[in-house]
């Protein structure tokens, strides 16, 4: 503590020291504006080759003490740097700020605790802007707001199913059974994305074997909770030469997500609204029946002659109904408020939000319904300490109904499969719905009294302490202590009342779920920045990481309930499961990055990372980092000419994936015989040596910008190699055991991203930003060291997933119609492409898009097959195949013998999003600043031959085996108008 | 300040080789562990491991009569949501058995994760210093002889393609056997654990063994199992001398016997074989030829009760739903006294006691409310009798199939769409492949 008192004391003698040395200074001032003559707020005011400054206030000014002949380094986000002669009179200084299309000048994270300019950057990060993520056409959940905008991503959402589900994939598959969705980090704080399973599996059987949940229960991924509004930036470290230095969750990439702050200078509030509605996306159609049509449901004679009655007596009292729009077919309103204050003095910014969305959906009794309050303060308390506090408060609620796979007839999709449309399924006046004899269950009795919800309570809380140990002119040295936790309270209730129809056994089921989870982590970093000359400047960092978890699931089953209850204890029979996991990851980290002459970037880093879900949990693993990026602009040996800025760069990383908590143990499950409590091992086979699957990952690129930077261009090339993937290796079952996790080989993920940024227009009045992104991976399996099984999917009849050594990764096998298996597909798109264009008028009016397209992959898409096997697909009748019968026939008879038919093309080319907005400046009330109005759609238009309700879903959720569809939730899409008020 | 940041880095040192000393290690959380039971297991956790032997039995079980039943054309299971009932099962279109689909993977599995539970049971009873010598022969007896049933029920799937006998240690699993081979180690298995259940002292409780739940019960329901191990072996005079020390009894109650039962407590399992009649959808239908071969009279015609309406899917029609087991808790047998009984007969025809035969069968008859068996006293005619009352009595118990199959009478079931498969075995599961 002395020390650091000392250390602090004699920080701010040297502070003071240079206005001593400087006898002939002079004191100007100054004015930042931007293009359109907008004061900018908060920009930074450097002497140059120093570390003194300021930086502007509310009205874009500010003051300086300078030497003579000073320049000065005036930088700001989302602005381009500029330097200027500071001069020396006393005229006030007019700078003019160009924006910063290319984004050069934007400090990106490289370090736990470091970042540096995108201008230096050894890594292709991508970042986006809270305008990108939310100024478009506004998603109804955060991870749907990234859909189609992260170069190198696949990004996939396995439904439409209010409350979100979305797959994360960075450059490639990272992982077979290992985590393969990212890490995201809110302000510091590591947040939770675990999808905690309901439990529907107790009703719909999807995954056979009794258990109550199944990875087929689409759940909704936890980080569909934070708001998008609240968002300032996103920064995307797609990989571990980028993401090292966050270690142990790394390997599958890093979303770094920074909120908004309070700034100085008037407290501004805003007021937005939105609303809307939601519709399908696209239906399917439904088959239209004759009588003879109507017969041929059946082979036998006689219940043949009663459907074709059926449909007579149908037809003629006019009750033919299309069940897929009665279904599918409800708009769903959505409103959208959000109150935001933000402002602050010198010392302290505040920046408050209160926002709430109420939505629903395309399935009557489903919706979504997200609260959040924020809470940011950030906090000087002397000149060198700084205190940050980032608060949220989320609750949220999903009703997700009862939709993919199923074994039991029940789920929506399913039910509706095999009912035509002249079966009667309305409820009589009573309210009382028929049996469907044609499923298990009567999808439109399941819709009006079923429930699924999923609510959370939410509390994610980040600090932030920088203290400023020393600091000189050529030297400085921060202490930076950051952590925080999330933690939140999960309640999923699944209630089927007895009067459902499939519902005859069981009399009722009410699955009522209980999820905690708290997740904490902290960084402890010490940074120096040494700068011994303006052509050289070194920032060392180290520190120590620390991340714990611990997930407490209780999910109870209760069926045979007493009439009208859903208490769990409210029942004849109650099955209870707990599943709880802990963990505890400790790292390492010493970092060192020099930049000389502001051309050539030099990264080192390692990193010491040992967890708890590891075999031995008390070794230390090694993951090193390095970079390099070279500007030749910025060192003369290419003149700044055509070229504004030309850089090479390629840097390497290590990161890390650890094991599954469970996969160490070999456990004996519960399984209990009429009240005797018994144990039966678990068909898991523990291994007591497991390790962390390492990734490494080299990437290299050019970037330059020409036309004066009104054109920039990113070219990035990556080669990452996943060692010891974990994998659930099947094993031989007559072992008693079905799969173990193992490290059981190497697979690599090669991939180009191209980026091309440009403002083809820029007049007074008219102003296109653009940007085009061309991205695409290649997997392969460079090393299998145990059998390869098909897994993920269904088995080689419809489509498989299948890792081989030699082969993609996700590769789809199934039979060929000739005998054999052969390769079908591969859920790897061939590339994707997005477009993100803002084009303004007068300042005032702005159109922007987002264009996505997605070529090449295959989804497993056996919603059609599904449909044909009922007899109720649109066109079922159609002849269009070599035999001469029907489709739906057809399709049947390729079941067993070939699974072409169901390894189907899911490419798209989709306008994600299109919102119109003009700005009021010049409003009569004093009181109000600015008003914006705005319309917006979002996913309203999709080019697409694919045969399903949308090519985007996964009945296996999240993990690898991604695209196989079996009646999802339809996709929807979204109309929304727009208003905000600012005071 | 360089030194300043010297000891700033040894502060930060220090921390560093604090954390060292608190890593963590949480052990499992959520279940038991093998490692655990093995080491010296008290009676409780032997006690635990038999309860769940008999609980993993039903594992997957109703998906074992459903192979058996479907390729033996005893019924159709109609579901809306998986083709591969009347598709791959039924040979439909070109359709083969898949050696990666659910329909053989599951249930193999199954039976050898209950394989899996006695050779834990054997090994944490083997180990155990807390039980007597008595005791751990009882623990060693049910678990063999549950061992032995459990590999017979794979190897009636399997057939030809055999299974592995020795799975002790899963990292260096035993060959696989042939059928002959196969039925050979499984008949030891039983008589080794008849070994073990002579003098021994039973300390567990078992759920569906009613009064067979000591030691001499065990050791009747083991040499009941080793019976229709012989016939299926063609050891005739082995089958009759087993039934002996069986609890065979040409008058005793034809249910008598071991069942797998099923209960609504937490964590137990209900029979999924169960649907109530005249649902839509999810369904099992007999298959017609139940109804239209069955004799007149014949009181077995309630195992399939006419539905309100015919089901039908992709060109399979039925209109009498199964009702073996008439609630979801209803027991499915392991072995029964009527079974035995007909055992006692086939027995006794093949070594042309035609008489006995005849007063066994007749037995079989009455009960059902027919008539005493009037065609001719020939071994030919008593074979297709003796198989026509196994037919009817053992109905969705998990026998036809085999009983055509040992007799080489597959190609006598019906066929009901052109290009229909009657398979004769399945495919040993992929996971086994070398």
């Amino acid at each position: 503590m002395i020390n650091l008192f000392r250390l602090v004391i004699g920080s701010i003698c040297l502070i003071a020291l240079p206005g001593l040395v400087f006898s002939q200074n002079a004191t100007i001032t100054g004015i930042i504006k931007d293009v359109s003559g907008v004061p900018v707020t908060g920009a930074s005011i450097v002497i140059k080759s120093t570390s003194r400054g300021t930086t502007s206030d509310a009205e874009g000014k500010f003051k300086l003490t300078v030497p003579a002949n000073a320049s000065l380094v005036i930088s700001s986000t989302g602005f381009t740097t500029q330097v200027v002669a500071a001069g020396g009179g006393s005229a006030q200084l007019h700078i003019r700020l160009e924006e910063d299309i290319t984004h050069l000048d934007e400090v990106v994270v490289t370090g736990m605790t470091t970042g540096i300019k995108r201008r230096n950057l050894a890594n292709a990060v991508s970042t986006i802007s809270s305008k990108e993520l939310d100024g478009v056409a506004p998603a109804q959940t955060f991870d749907a707001a990234l859909e189609g905008k992260i170069p190198g991503a696949y990004i996939n959402a396995n439904s439409g199913a209010p409350g979100g589900g979305i797959s994360v994939k960075l450059r490639g598959v990272t992982s077979v059974y290992g985590t393969t969705q990212p890490l995201y980090v809110l302000d510091g704080v590591f947040v939770d994305n675990t999808s905690t399973s309901a439990g529907l599996n107790a009703v719909t059987a999807a995954a056979s074997g009794g258990a109550p949940t199944s990875n087929q229960d689409n759940p909704s991924s936890r980080i569909a909770d934070l708001r998008a509004e609240d968002i300032e930036s996103i920064e995307i470290l797609k990989g571990a030469s980028a993401a090292a230095i966050y270690g142990s969750r790394a390997a599958a990439g890093v979303i770094v997500i920074t909120t908004k702050k309070g700034k100085e200078g008037r407290t501004k509030i805003s007021v937005s609204q939105d609303l809307g509605f939601i519709k399908a996306r696209k239906l399917l159609g439904v088959r239209q029946f004759t009588g003879d049509r109507a017969a041929s449901l059946s082979s036998d004679s006689a219940t043949s002659a009663a459907l074709r009655q059926e449909f007579l007596t149908a037809q003629s009292t006019g009750k033919i109904y299309d069940y897929e729009k009665e279904m599918y077919g409800n708009t769903g309103f959505a409103r959208n408020t959000v109150l935001s204050i933000s402002g602050g003095t010198a010392k302290t910014g505040v920046y408050f939000s209160a926002a709430q969305k109420d939505e629903g959906g395309i399935i009557k009794n489903t919706g979504y319904r997200n609260s959040s309050l924020r809470l940011n303060v950030d906090h000087r308390i002397t000149d060198n300490i700084k205190i940050g506090l980032s608060t949220n408060y989320i609750n949220s609620s999903a009703d997700r109904a009862l939709t993919g796979n199923d074994n039991a007839g029940v789920s929506l999709g399913i039910a509706l499969s095999s009912t035509p449309s002249f079966a009667q399924l309305h409820p009589d006046a009573n309210g009382n719905y028929p049996s469907n004899p044609f499923a298990s269950s009567n999808p439109l009795q399941t819709i009006a009294l079923m429930k699924n919800n999923e609510s959370v309570n939410r509390f994610i809380t980040g600090i932030n302490l920088e203290a400023l140990l020393q600091k000189n002119d050529i030297s400085a040295t921060k202490l930076i202590a950051r952590g925080g936790f999330d933690f939140y309270n999960l309640q999923t209730t699944a209630l089927f009342p007895a009067a459902l129809q499939f519902q005859a056994v069981n009399k009722g089921t009410s699955i009522e779920g209980f999820t905690s989870n708290l997740n904490t982590n902290y960084i402890l970093s010490l940074v120096n920045t040494l700068t011994p000359s303006d052509k050289l400047s070194l920032t060392t960092s180290a520190g120590l990481t620390g991340e714990t978890g611990d997930y407490n699931n209780l999910l109870n089953v209760a069926t045979q309930l007493i009439s009208g209850q859903s208490n769990v204890d409210q029942a004849g029979a109650l099955n209870a499961t707990q599943l709880r996991t802990k963990y505890q990851n400790d790292g390492i980290f010493i970092q060192e990055e020099a930049n000389i002459i502001d051309a050539v970037t030099l990264t080192a880093g390692v990193r010491f990372d040992r967890s708890s879900n590891n075999g031995d949990v008390a070794k230390y693993y090694v993951y090193p980092k390095g970079g390099v990026s070279w500007n030749l602009t910025k060192m003369g040996i290419l003149k700044e000419g055509f070229f504004n800025d030309f850089k090479l760069r390629a840097a390497y990383g290590q990161a890390n994936n650890v094991p599954a908590y469970s996969s160490k143990f070999t456990a004996l499950s519960i399984s209990n015989i009429t009240g005797n409590p018994g144990v039966l091992v678990n068909p898991q086979e523990g291994q007591a040596n497991i390790k962390p699957e390492r990734q490494a990952e080299f990437e290299t690129g050019i970037d330059f910008s020409v036309l004066k930077g009104r054109l920039g261009f990113v070219l990035t090339y990556y080669n990452k190699t996943i060692d010891d993937f974990l994998m659930q290796s099947s094993l031989a079952s007559s072992s008693g055991f079905t799969s173990e996790w193992v490290n059981a080989g190497d697979l690599r993920n090669r991939g180009v991203e191209l980026g091309l940024t440009a403002r083809p227009v820029q007049t007074r009045n008219v102003t296109w930003n653009t940007s085009v992104n061309f991205w695409f991976n290649r997997s392969l399996v460079t090393k299998l060291t145990i059998p390869s099984v098909p897994q993920g999917s269904f088995g080689y009849v419809l489509g498989s997933f299948q890792i081989q050594q030699g082969k993609s990764a996700t590769q789809i096998l199934g039979l060929d119609g000739t005998g054999g298996v052969s390769k079908l597909g591969d859920a790897e798109p061939s590339f994707q492409m997005n477009s993100y264009n803002e084009i303004t008028f007068f300042s005032k009016l702005s159109l922007r898009f987002l264009l996505h397209w997605k070529k090449g992959g295959q989804n497993v898409n056996l919603t059609n097959l599904e449909n044909d096997f009922g007899g109720t697909s649109a066109d079922y009748d159609k002849v269009t195949n070599k035999l001469g019968v029907p489709d739906g026939v057809y399709r049947i008879m390729q079941v067993g013998t070939d699974a072409h038919e169901f390894v189907q093309n899911s490419s798209y080319l989709r306008l994600r999003e299109i919102g119109l907005y003009y700005s009021f400046t010049r409003i009569p009330l004093s009181y109000v600043k600015g008003i914006r109005v705005g319309v917006s759609l979002n996913n309203y238009l999709t080019v697409t031959k694919y045969k399903a309700y949308d090519p985007e879903v996964s009945n296996f959720g999240t993990g690898f085996s991604t695209g196989v569809d079996v009646d999802p939730y339809p996709a929807s899409k979204r109309a929304d108008f727009h208003i905000s008020f600012d005071f | 300040m360089r030194k300043n940041t010297a000891k700033y880095i040894g502060c930060l040192l220090c921390v560093l080789s604090l954390a060292g000393a608190c890593k963590k290690d949480y052990g499992d959380l959520n279940n038991a562990t093998v490692q655990a039971f093995t080491t010296n297991a008290t009676e409780g956790e032997l006690n635990n491991l038999v309860s769940g032997t008999e609980s993993g039995m039903r594992n997957n079980l109703a998906l074992y009569l459903d192979d058996v039943g479907i390729i033996g054309r005893e019924l159709y299971h109609f579901s809306p949501s998986e083709p591969r009932y009347v598709t791959d099962l039924l040979g439909a279109s070109g359709a083969t058995l898949s050696n990666s689909n659910f329909y053989i993977t599951n249930p193999w599995a199954s039976r050898y994760q209950v394989v899996k539970n006695c050779n834990v049971l054997i090994q944490a009873a083997t180990n155990s210093q807390l039980i007597t010598p008595a005791q751990r022969s009882g623990y060693l007896g049910f678990a063999r002889t549950i061992k032995a049933y459990q590999l017979l029920m794979n190897l009636n799937l399997t057939d030809s393609n055999g299974i592995r006998i020795d799975v002790t240690d899963p990292d260096n699993l035993g060959p696989f056997v042939s059928y002959p081979d196969g039925l050979t180690a499984i008949s030891a298995l039983l008589d080794s654990a008849r070994t073990d259940l002579s003098g021994a002292s039973i300390a567990f409780i078992l759920a569906g063994f009613g009064n067979f739940n000591d030691a001499p019960g065990l050791t009747l329901v083991n040499r009941a199992l080793a019976a229709r191990v012989d016939v299926y072996r063609q050891n005739w005079a082995s089958a009759l001398t087993d039934l002996s020390q069986s609890f065979f009894g040409l008058h005793s109650d034809l249910s008598l016997g071991v069942f797998n039962v099923f209960g609504t407590g937490s964590g137990d399992q209900l029979n999924t074989f169960f649907i109530p009649q005249n649902q839509s959808g999810e369904v099992r239908i007999a298959h017609p030829s139940y109804a239209s071969d069955i004799e007149a009279g014949d009181d077995r015609i309630n195992k399939a009760t006419l539905r309100a309406s015919a089901a039908s899917l992709d060109g399979l029609s039925g209109n009498r739903d199964v009702w073996v087991y008439t609630s979801s808790t209803a027991p499915v047998p392991i072995i029964r006294n009527e079974e035995l009984i007909l055992i006692y007969a086939e027995a006794n025809i093949q070594q042309s006691d035609l008489s006995d035969a005849v007063i066994a069968l007749n037995i079989i008859r009455t009960a059902h409310n027919l008539g005493a068996y009037s065609g001719a006293v020939t071994q030919a005619a008593l074979l297709t009798e003796m198989l026509n009352q196994r037919r009817y009595s053992l109905y969705c118990e998990g026998h036809r199939w085999l009983d055509l199959r040992r007799y080489g009478l597959l190609n006598e079931l019906p066929i009901d769409r052109p290009g229909d498969e009657v398979w004769t075995e399945f495919p040993l599961p992929v996971s086994e492949q070398p």
